[in-house]
């Protein structure tokens, strides 16, 4: 049989009751299980939650980092082979240059050789001609020159000896020019 | 982070509801409490009284503070991690944080990693405790000083206890009583039993004796305040009411009651917390359990390998059954 009263006094000091016993015992594990599913789990989760999202931001840091560093890498690969490569274009062009240009040096030197051999036989033939024609002239004006000085008072063997004179005297001044 | 209103309704809430069950607590006692004259030491007012076997159950003063306790410590948790997000971006949750991680840490620091899932069971009796005994503060009885509430709690830890210790087997728990020399037998088992005894005890009692040393100090006071005016007043009407006034009161008892309610009570609900995480991991037979838990692995990875034995062995009669059977063997085509 359950009575049930309202009571308006006070229990002795010490007393021993089962049921508060019990009461306490289960508002203790109350306690310890709202604390647990209300403080306890959000607080850890949220905390994991941040510890994964900071180890993602540093391994993401890091990768980044790894892939500059390769790039860097590779930068420097290609540098160091775009310096062989320009090295190697200028040493074929100066290679290239250098035989182009002892072809030419060789082909203008063949050539004045040549132009200087035609222009000393035509200077020859010029010359051999020009002196062919002046002797025939001086001969012609010596001729007419002795006539008129030999008219009056050389005789014809003054006149050959003075020819024979001339005539020595422009083959030497000849062989000079 | 713009609150919205939302929010801070829920927060009113939540505050309130923190507050108000104190409140009704302090309601009910003024209501209830009977005219009484001068000071007097007693057990918690009875509000109401069911009678059930083998005892009546009492609906005590001390019931309703500890559900007031209880339903405060909800609201704080829910207040706390009202709102919680990954950045941090509010003081609450850096109060609850550092709840947390001081509980935890304050447990495997004593208890060791294997009783991490202890944090909030140190963390209820702390704040279970704590506030308990700082109720008085409002005028209310305090839970922790009845005896039944506290041997609640040390009982519970008994169990605990007890249930650790049983991890390394029954064997090893009835032999580890006659530990030293077998003449010990019934010391142990005596001063296992005590072990809740003493948690009680301690703890209630320095909270009762608290109270009660309060009370004959404020009863002292009053007596010498109306001697010291009765000294001082001549004859007339007025004599009689300016002698109750109780001046002595004022000053002393509230630099006591730091010590005894405030000071006191967080350092009991300390102390039965840390015994609770002692007793628990102290009892706790490690080489035991492990032994036995090595046991019982072996046992089921040999119960596994037979049943995956007897798995191939079945399936290799199938493969040669279908080797045999099969038209494209290389024995058919001889």
């Amino acid at each position: 049989m359950m009575t049930f009263m309202l009571a308006k006094e006070s229990l002795d000091v010490i007393y021993i009751n089962i049921w508060a016993i019990v009461i306490s015992l289960v508002n203790l594990l109350i306690l310890f299980l709202l604390l647990k599913k209300f403080l306890f789990k959000p607080v850890t989760r949220i905390m994991a939650e941040r510890r994964a999202k900071v180890d993602a931001i540093v391994s993401d840091a890091e990768a980044a980092r790894a892939a500059a560093e390769a790039d860097k890498a590779a930068y420097a690969e290609r540098m160091a082979a775009a310096d062989a490569d320009a090295a190697e274009v200028i040493r074929r062009a100066t290679a290239t240059a250098t035989r182009e240009s002892e072809a030419i040096v060789a082909t203008a030197r063949e050539r004045a050789a040549a132009v200087k051999k035609q222009a000393e036989s035509d200077i020859a033939q010029e010359k051999k001609k020009a002196v062919n024609e002046l002797k025939g002239e001086i001969s012609d004006i010596s001729m007419t020159i002795a006539e008129q000085v030999v008219g009056r008072e050389v005789t014809p063997a003054d006149h050959h000896a003075m020819i024979d004179a001339f005539i020595a005297g422009m083959d030497s001044g000849d062989s000079h020019a | 982070m713009t609150k919205t209103i939302r929010f801070r309704l829920i927060d009113a809430l939540l505050i309130a509801m923190m507050i108000l069950p104190f409140i009704g607590c302090i309601v009910l006692k003024v209501l209830f409490t009977p005219p009484s004259e001068g000071v007097s030491v007693t057990g918690p007012l009875v509000y109401l009284q069911l009678g059930i076997k083998p005892q009546p159950l009492y609906i005590t003063e001390a019931t309703m503070v500890s559900l007031a306790v209880i339903i405060a410590v909800f609201a704080l948790c829910l207040y706390l991690t009202h709102g919680l997000s990954v950045e941090c971006r509010t003081k609450r949750q850096l109060i609850a944080e550092m709840i947390v991680e001081k509980v935890t840490d304050f447990v495997t620091g004593n208890m060791g990693m294997r009783f991490v899932g202890f944090a909030p069971f140190v963390a209820a009796i702390l704040a279970l405790s704590a506030l308990s005994s700082l109720s008085s503060l409002l005028g209310l009885f305090p839970p922790t000083s009845d005896i039944n509430i506290v041997a609640g709690w040390a009982i519970l830890v008994f169990i605990l206890m007890t249930h650790y210790k049983l991890r390394g087997g029954v064997g090893h728990y009835l032999k580890s009583f006659g530990d030293p020399i077998p003449i010990f037998y019934p010391f142990n088992v005596f001063s296992e039993v005590a072990t809740p005894v003493s948690m009680t005890f301690r703890h209630y009692g320095n909270i009762l004796s608290g109270g009660v040393i309060t009370a004959l100090i404020a009863t002292a006071l009053a007596g010498l305040s109306s001697k010291i005016l009765g000294l001082f007043s001549g004859a007339g009407w007025y004599t009689t009411y300016i002698a109750t006034i109780p001046f002595l009161r004022v000053g002393l008892p509230a630099v006591l009651s730091i010590y005894f309610d405030v000071f006191s009570g967080c350092l009991q609900a300390f102390i039965f917390a840390m015994l609770t995480m002692l007793n628990i991991s102290g009892g706790y037979p490690e080489e035991e359990a492990a032994a036995r838990a090595a046991k019982r692995e072996a046992r089921r990875t040999k119960r596994l390998a037979k049943k995956t034995e007897k798995r191939v062995a079945k399936g290799a009669g199938a493969a040669t059954i279908g080797v045999l059977t099969s038209p494209d063997t290389p024995d058919e085509e001889k």
